[in-house]
């Protein structure tokens, strides 16, 4: 590795970084936050077992973890303005990735409820709580001790998942990266380093889950 | 006075509960025996709408509850007026102690959280808790969970307190404490139904005793009666199986 590479790299790995934070944190943040919310909706029509809803549940779940993401993006970015929906990139993006994690994640929060004991639902309402009230209270919350380390998995994936939006023009690290390097033609380097702020988001969120599992741990 | 008329219910092709009536007085203790599969277990879980009878009705403080058609209103009203002590003990497992006793005052009964914190305390000092108050489920022993069971089952002062073989998850070590609390519970006039295993418990602490066998009751006697000169050749065989030490 010449001094020159070594140089432009120090360089790049700031201007890398930046739409790392701009771009890829909050479309992380802001999709898996929305695709949690979907995915507590969808797993819970389908315990409680309400009519229709649940099966359109299914349907949803079925239909996005089916198909690929990209053919996803490819729909909602490209296809949707054809029947007159347009949209840019970024609400496109979050559009997709929040509809995968509520799918993905709404089996693994369902499992995780069904994991809880029936008999801790009989004890709530044999102190005379209602339904909601022992999901809320009781079953959830032990639940999501049970979902931590699957759906910590599930951002991690996320954070990494991200890339595609690069085929919907995202300008986020991959994109920029490409940029870089068609200009000074150092592919190999420059793509290693988008790769290398990927893994420096990862491990540090690894580290997170690490650091609230040890948490949770101590208050049981 | 709780009154029980003609309990049924069946899963699938077995009758497990074939017209079972019965009547609890005020600050009575019942013992419930029977053989394994006898449905005991059925019998208070329908009572407690846990499972939905076939048929059957209970007179509760002025009211009857259909245990096969009671609207949700009515069960969540009558259930306010039970306490159940479970096999398993089923503390909730996000809730330190306190929070397991105080949790239905909270979230069913909309108390204030100091005053239902003061009850709490009490109801863990009752049964000897109060100094582990702070401790989570996972943090206690068997008989220590079901102390604070029953602490749980208590608090809210219900009308009647039902029992499904409160000991008989725990080591034989165990068992004395959780009994010792029970027999307290006794002695303060608490209303309760107990299914159980525990002959020398049901023979001191129980009012009356239900034998049942085969989804009905089959001899129903004051304790000290059934014990001594049981009725019914059935009664008298169990009794004697129990004695033989199996
Ligand atoms: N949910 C259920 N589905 C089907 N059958 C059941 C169910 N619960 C209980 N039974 C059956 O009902 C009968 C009575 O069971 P129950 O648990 O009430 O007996 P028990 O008197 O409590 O016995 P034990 O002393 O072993 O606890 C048994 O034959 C059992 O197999
Ligand atoms: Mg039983």
């Amino acid at each position: 590795m010449s001094e020159r590479i070594l140089k432009e790299l120090a360089d790049s790995f700031v201007k890398l970084l930046i739409p790392g934070i701009r771009v890829t944190i909050p479309l992380t943040v802001i999709s898996f936050t929305c695709g949690i919310i979907i995915a507590l909706i969808v797993a819970l029509v389908q315990v409680a077992k309400i009519p229709v809803v649940r099966h359109l549940a299914r349907f949803y779940v079925w239909i996005i973890r089916g198909t690929p993401m990209i053919v996803q993006l490819f729909v909602v970015y490209f296809g949707l303005p054809s029947i007159g929906i347009r949209l840019a990139a970024f609400p496109s993006a979050v559009i997709v990735f929040s509809l995968s994690v509520g799918a993905y994640c709404s089996e693994t929060i369902r499992a995780a409820i069904e994991s809880v004991p029936k008999g801790q639902l009989e004890a709530c309402y044999c102190v005379g709580m209602t339904f909601p009230q022992a999901m809320m209270r009781i079953v959830i919350p032990q639940a999501m001790r049970a979902a931590f380390p699957p759906l910590s998995n599930s951002l991690i994936g996320l954070v990494k998942d991200t890339s595609l939006a690069y085929s919907v023009a995202v300008v986020e690290i991959l994109a920029t990266a490409q940029r870089i390097a068609a200009r000074t033609y150092d592919y190999f380097w420059l793509y290693c380093e988008a790769g290398l702020i990927y893994l420096i988001f990862s491990t540090v969120l690894t580290w997170a889950q690490r650091a609230v599992e040890r948490r949770m741990e101590r208050s049981r | 006075m709780i009154q029980v008329h003609n309990v049924r219910k069946r899963f699938g092709d077995n009758e497990v509960l074939k017209d079972v009536s019965f009547r609890v007085d005020d600050g009575d203790v019942i013992a419930i025996l029977g053989p394994s599969g006898s449905g005991k277990t059925t019998l208070l879980r329908c009572l407690s709408f846990l499972e939905k009878a076939d048929a059957g009705k209970v007179d509760f403080d002025d009211k009857t509850y259909d245990l096969g058609s009671a609207s949700k209103k009515e069960i969540l009203q009558y259930r306010r007026k039970i306490g159940f002590v479970f096999q398993d003990y089923q503390l909730f497992g996000n809730k330190t102690a306190l929070g397991n006793v105080t949790e239905g005052l909270i979230v069913a009964r909309k108390m204030k959280r100091d005053e239902a914190e003061k009850l709490g305390r009490e109801a863990l000092d009752k049964v000897g808790m109060l100094d582990r108050a702070d401790y989570y489920p996972s943090k206690l022993s068997g008989g220590q969970q079901q102390r604070v069971a029953i602490a749980r089952a208590m608090v809210s002062d219900p009308g009647v307190i039902f029992f499904d073989e409160p000991t008989s998850a725990l080591d034989p070590e165990l068992t004395g404490e959780v009994l010792d609390v029970m027999k307290k519970l006794a002695e303060n006039r608490t209303t309760m139904v107990v299914v159980t295993h525990e002959m020398e418990f049901a023979r001191r602490v129980a009012d009356r005793v239900i034998f049942m066998e085969g989804g009905l009751i089959v001899e129903e006697d004051g304790a000290e009666q059934f014990f001594t000169a049981p009725k019914t050749q059935r009664a008298a065989e169990f009794l004697r199986g129990i004695e033989a030490g199996f």
